[in-house]
């Protein structure tokens, strides 16, 4: 299946150069470091590495990415490694905005839902309060500076509103971070996979 | 691995541990490096007790402790990226991005659940139930004492609560996914089943009336305080520090992959309950997680509890019934 802009969410393509002289085999024995770690299934056919990961560790260099094939292409003089990689995580993260704006309704929802059956309820009831008795500091405390202990009978004069038993604002403020987090990540981890690439296409394999 | 003899316990004999303070790694750098980081986490605990002592009350609220613990939090990413404990540990985006959706979670989804069934609810009803004014001479205590209380007593069910987690298996399964992480990082804490997380939440520090600011200063405690156990720092925590508060030493014992090394160090904050019930191994590691190493996702992490119980119960019921046919294979003993 294609998804040429939509896949552009998960999906990242790019390149970086190759020493030409080198034979694929040599090359992908040069990424061996940054693949063959647990959990990571590879196949090689020709100029073409693919790998897939399982579950990778938090300290795997490509745990983002969890699939994605290599391919060396010729190009002018020279030649590239041209990737193509997939990123769960950058999909999950894409989407997590849109859980949290679920929680949002959900609170909205059961709020509206809850001060409905209250207010069938208040309607019966009186409202009884008994004056609470008004706290003291320790005299330690009156020395040092502590500020005293607010009247809590004294609150009530501003009419405050009753903004129900949860509230939306977190999954709000959620939402929009984990928007901030994907698009850090969608520049970050491309760009850290190229330096990666580079880094390993440029270190010959330490032999043995 | 031969490891060493702690009480009647091998701590190291599956993973490495560094048992004792002798052999732990120690700041490098120049002298206002080891000075920073050598006096940070008590300069910080009293910075927070200096603050909540003396804010004025339109300042002494909840929303403000949530603004004061979120650029907390940055400033402790920003000292996991200059001076790392272990590169190993260190936060990646994927890792971050992971940890965020764990404390996302506890924010909205546990947080709405809780309002029903946790210990919100729960100190309503008791409250309810006795006459609450005849502990009233608590709140007459000075404010710190109150507030050393409050740590205190929380603490004390945490641990017991921690405690009973390694020790009994039903109790474990909720708990287990916490221990798959494999590095620890500022927001770690989070990252577990919520079944557990809303579990550990029931505190019976609540129960008692304080005064609200008792209960800013004895957060701040915490916040200051417990938040040490999983990050990813190097600090030279002085003497004193160490031998009366929980550090990320002594948690990173309890991650440890040495099964025996798993089973100390249960406090949050004082690490002080831990040496009176006979718990406490002071140390570090830097290996740690279950199953040698394995990663947990986010969806096992949700399912664990209830596919592990699921499966276990029928085992057991199968040996009782079956005639003997329990061909499930078992996990390791997990307490």
């Amino acid at each position: 299946m294609t998804l040429p802009i939509i896949d552009r969410i998960w999906r990242v393509r790019g390149e970086v150069p190759v020493d030409s002289s080198l034979s694929p085999k040599e090359v992908f024995a040069r990424l061996d470091p940054l693949l063959r770690t647990g959990g990571t299934a590879l196949a090689v056919e020709g100029e073409t590495l693919s790998y897939a990961k399982r579950n990778p560790a938090a300290q795997d260099k490509l745990a983002t990415f969890n699939r994605g094939t290599f391919r060396i292409e010729p190009a002018g003089a020279g030649a590239v490694l041209h990737f193509d990689l997939f990123s769960n995580a950058l999909l999950l993260c894409f989407l997590a905005p849109l859980l949290f704006l679920g929680f949002a309704q959900a609170a909205i929802t059961i709020n509206a839902w809850e001060a409905a059956a209250e207010a069938s309820e208040k309607s019966e009831k009186k409202d009884e309060e008994k004056p609470k008795p008004v706290r003291k500091l320790n005299p330690v405390d009156e020395f040092l500076g502590a500020p005293a202990p607010e009247d809590p009978n004294k609150k009530k004069d501003k009419d405050d509103k009753d903004e129900g038993r949860h509230s939306p604002d977190e999954a709000y403020v959620l939402a929009g971070l984990f928007f901030v987090i994907y698009l850090v990540g969608r520049w970050l981890e491309p760009w850290l996979v190229r330096r990666r690439l580079r880094a390993a296409l440029a270190n010959p394999p330490i032999p043995g | 691995m031969a490891g060493v003899q702690v009480g009647k316990r091998i701590i190291g004999a599956d993973a490495p541990v560094i048992v004792g303070w002798e052999n732990i790694g120690r700041v490098q750098g120049g002298p206002i490096k080891q000075f920073v980081f050598t006096y940070f986490q008590p300069a910080m605990l009293f910075a927070a007790i200096l603050f909540w002592y003396y804010a004025p009350n339109w300042l002494a609220v909840a929303s403000t402790a949530i603004a004061i613990r979120l650029g907390w939090t940055i400033l402790l990413l920003v000292l996991e990226w200059v001076n790392p404990r272990y590169s190993n540990w260190q936060l990646t985006w994927k890792e971050f991005a992971s940890d965020a959706f764990y404390v996302g979670l506890g924010m909205t989804f546990i947080g709405m659940v809780d309002s029903y069934i946790g210990d919100g609810a729960i100190i309503g009803a008791v409250r309810g139930a006795f006459d609450w004014e005849k502990f009233s001479w608590f709140t007459g205590l000075p404010l710190l004492v109150q507030a050393l209380l409050i740590s205190m007593i929380f603490d004390f069910g945490q641990y017991w609560m921690h405690r009973a987690m390694h020790n009994w298996h039903p109790l474990w399964l909720t708990h287990a996914p916490h221990h798959y992480i494999t590095q620890l990082n500022v927001q770690k804490g989070a990252v577990g089943n919520p079944v557990e997380l809303f579990l550990i939440g029931l505190g019976i520090g609540g129960l008692f009336d304080f005064l609200p600011r008792a209960f800013l200063l004895a957060g701040a405690i915490g916040m200051t305080v417990g938040v040490y156990q999983h990050i990813n720092v190097r600090f030279n925590t002085p003497r004193w520090w160490r031998f009366l508060f929980n550090t990320t030493e002594h948690h990173s014992v309890h991650h440890s992959q040495d099964y025996q090394a798993t089973r100390s160090n249960y406090s949050g904050t004082w690490i002080i309950w831990d040496r009176i019930f006979g718990t406490c191994v002071d140390g570090e590691a830097e290996v740690l997680g279950m199953e040698g190493g394995r990663r947990m996702d986010i969806g096992e992490t949700m399912v664990f509890p209830f596919r592990e119980g699921w499966r276990d119960a029928k085992a057991v019921l199968a040996r009782r019934f079956g005639g003997g046919k329990a061909s499930q294979t078992q996990l390791e003993p997990a307490e």
